[in-house]
């Protein structure tokens, strides 16, 4: 290879160089990303806990708002909870109190002066919040009285609830793990209860069924149906020590006396 | 010493200072320490458990900042709760946690910018028990009515008097210190868990009763030692005679006194009737 050439290739490398066909990367530094770590996507945060949200950034600097020039690559992260503002957060973790019910998080990274980036940098999960534990399968159970009881007409049934918070009718439906107990008498609705107080019966004699049912906040039946049934006898005045009643006989007498009295008014008097 | 052995001397003790320096500095690693709670701490009442942690030979930089580069001296916090991913601290400062009653364990570990794990590992963690209770005391319970040999109708409420201890809703969560329901047994039958002390029980049986008031856990298993008291009082049964029967026996006595004199009256007419017709005949 002679000088010329040698030259006329270096230009040549130059010129293509300096165009940036051969430095693509170096020049075109990566856009700020944004993931969210946890909670994983349609999670069920229980025990009625806050959201707890940790997210992840690249080439991005969190910084305070309104701390510095706003740049593309810093900035904090917008917090939008069921499409309205909810904070902002120039840490990677934000915590969230949050009611029962399905929520959607969604996380934005926006310059210091809070405009998003171009293009826009979001991340979006969607979370179920319960007053009730987060796994487990709910039970129920009676816990008094016992099988077959013969009752008199009041009495009181106690129950015992487990993985299953009972919370008052009004919630969202399609929560998990919360809701309340329908009680069935008889196979006719009966009341429903809100809390692990007592159920107060009060039953005329015969036999009777009770039915408790855990039923979600919408009033329906849980998948699979959790309840618990007891069949009863009522027979009032059980555990009475009944006292001797001499109503009866003293009607009767009274009814003799009275024939006495009218045999004595109206008898002919018998003169030897 | 000569002058000679000096110039020979002190560098040599110079060198191996440094040198013993050195590798004192090469030895200190990051390290990780939680401060509070202490280990196996109770942390009572409901209240959130605050999480106080150093970090030494380690700076907490936040994890993808522009041109950041992965080394082991720099990096962040990750906490777990019960083996959960919680949080990414990368300040020291108190972490607090909203936690369910129960046992925990709080992990933290120091972590590198891209979340790789430091080699050795470099993690601390903690075992804490949360209750709605207080965290120490010993629970007491005391029926303040009805009283002993007290006199009382079918149906009684049950005042029940409990200190160091709280009465929470039953809903299968794990057992907690000082923490549970309070159940009433009735003659030896237990008649209901209840998570308030104003208990509740109907149509009990004539006679002598005896309740007795016990604090159990969460899963209703009695406290060790036993927390139970015992009231035995007494249920009148009805009157004797009754409204209906006293009204019948009056009107006998009444129909019974007027008999007697009709009687009476009759025996005398008689017998005035058979003296004139004597004096007649």
């Amino acid at each position: 290879m002679n000088r010329t050439t040698l030259i006329l290739v270096c230009v040549t490398i130059g010129l293509v160089g300096g165009s940036g066909i051969l430095a693509p990367n170096a020049r075109a530094a990566p856009g700020p990303t944004l993931s969210i770590v946890a909670p994983a996507n349609n999670a069920i945060v229980g025990n009625g806990s806050p959201v707890a949200i940790v997210f992840a950034v690249t080439n991005f600097n969190l910084t305070e708002p309104d701390a510095g020039p706003s740049t593309p690559d810093s900035g904090h992260a917008a917090v939008f909870v069921d499409g309205g503002f909810a904070e902002t957060s120039s840490t990677n973790t934000v915590v969230i109190p949050l009611p029962s019910g399905p929520h959607a998080i969604r996380l934005q990274l926006v310059m210091n002066n809070g405009s998003a980036l171009s293009p826009d940098v979001t991340a979006s999960i969607a979370v179920m919040v319960t007053r009730g534990p987060a796994t487990g399968a709910p039970g129920l159970s009676i816990a008094s009285p016992r099988e077959g009881a013969l009752l008199g007409t009041d009495s009181t049934v106690s129950f015992r609830v487990t993985n299953f918070v009972l919370v008052p009718a009004g919630g969202p439906a399609g929560v998990p793990n919360e809701g309340r107990i329908r009680v069935r008498l008889d196979g006719a609705n009966y009341s429903e209860l809100t809390d692990d107080a007592p159920l107060h019966l009060n039953l005329k004699d015969g036999p009777h069924t009770l039915t408790l049912e855990l039923i979600d906040n919408g009033g329906q039946s849980l998948t699979p149906a959790v309840a618990a049934s007891l069949h009863i006898s009522v027979r009032a005045l059980v555990g009475r020590v009944q006292p001797f009643d001499a109503t009866p006989y003293f009607a009767l007498a009274n009814v003799l006396l009275g024939l006495g009295i009218v045999a004595a008014i109206y008898r002919k008097l018998e003169v030897n | 010493m000569a002058r000679g052995a000096w110039a020979i001397a002190v560098p040599l003790v110079l060198l191996s200072s440094l040198f013993g320096l050195t590798m004192e500095v090469r030895a200190a690693g990051p390290s990780l320490s939680i401060l509070s709670p202490a280990n196996d701490q109770v942390i009572g009442n409901g209240t959130a458990v605050i999480v106080r942690f150093a970090v030494s030979n380690f700076a907490l930089v936040q994890p993808g900042r522009v041109g950041q580069t992965v080394n082991p001296t720099e990096g962040h916090v990750d906490m777990y709760v019960d083996g959960a991913y919680s949080r990414l601290l990368t300040r020291v400062e108190p972490i607090s946690l909203s936690l369910p009653s129960g046992p925990h364990v709080i992990r933290l570990q120091l972590v590198q910018s891209d979340g790789s794990p430091l080699a050795p590992d470099v993690s601390a963690s903690v075992r804490v028990l949360m209750t709605h209770g207080p965290a120490v005391g010993t629970p007491t319970i005391a029926i303040v009515w009805p009283k002993p040999a007290a006199e009382t109708g079918h149906d009684v409420y049950f005042a029940i008097e409990v200190t160091n201890f709280s009465l929470v809703d039953a809903h299968g969560q794990p057992n907690a210190p000082n923490e549970g329901h309070l159940q009433l047994v009735l003659n030896g039958v237990i008649q209901e868990p209840r998570a308030y002390d104003l208990g509740f029980i109907v149509d009990m049986p004539d006679g002598d009763n005896t309740v007795t008031a016990r604090l159990v856990n969460n899963d209703n298993t009695p406290l060790s030692p036993d927390v139970s008291t015992s009231v035995t009082f007494h249920i009148a049964g009805a009157t004797n005679p009754i409204g209906s029967e006293q009204l019948t026996g009056s009107v006998s006595g009444i129909l019974a006194v007027i008999l007697v004199v009709l009687l009476i009256r009759r025996r005398k007419a008689v017998a005035r009737f058979s003296d004139q017709k004597d004096r007649t005949s």
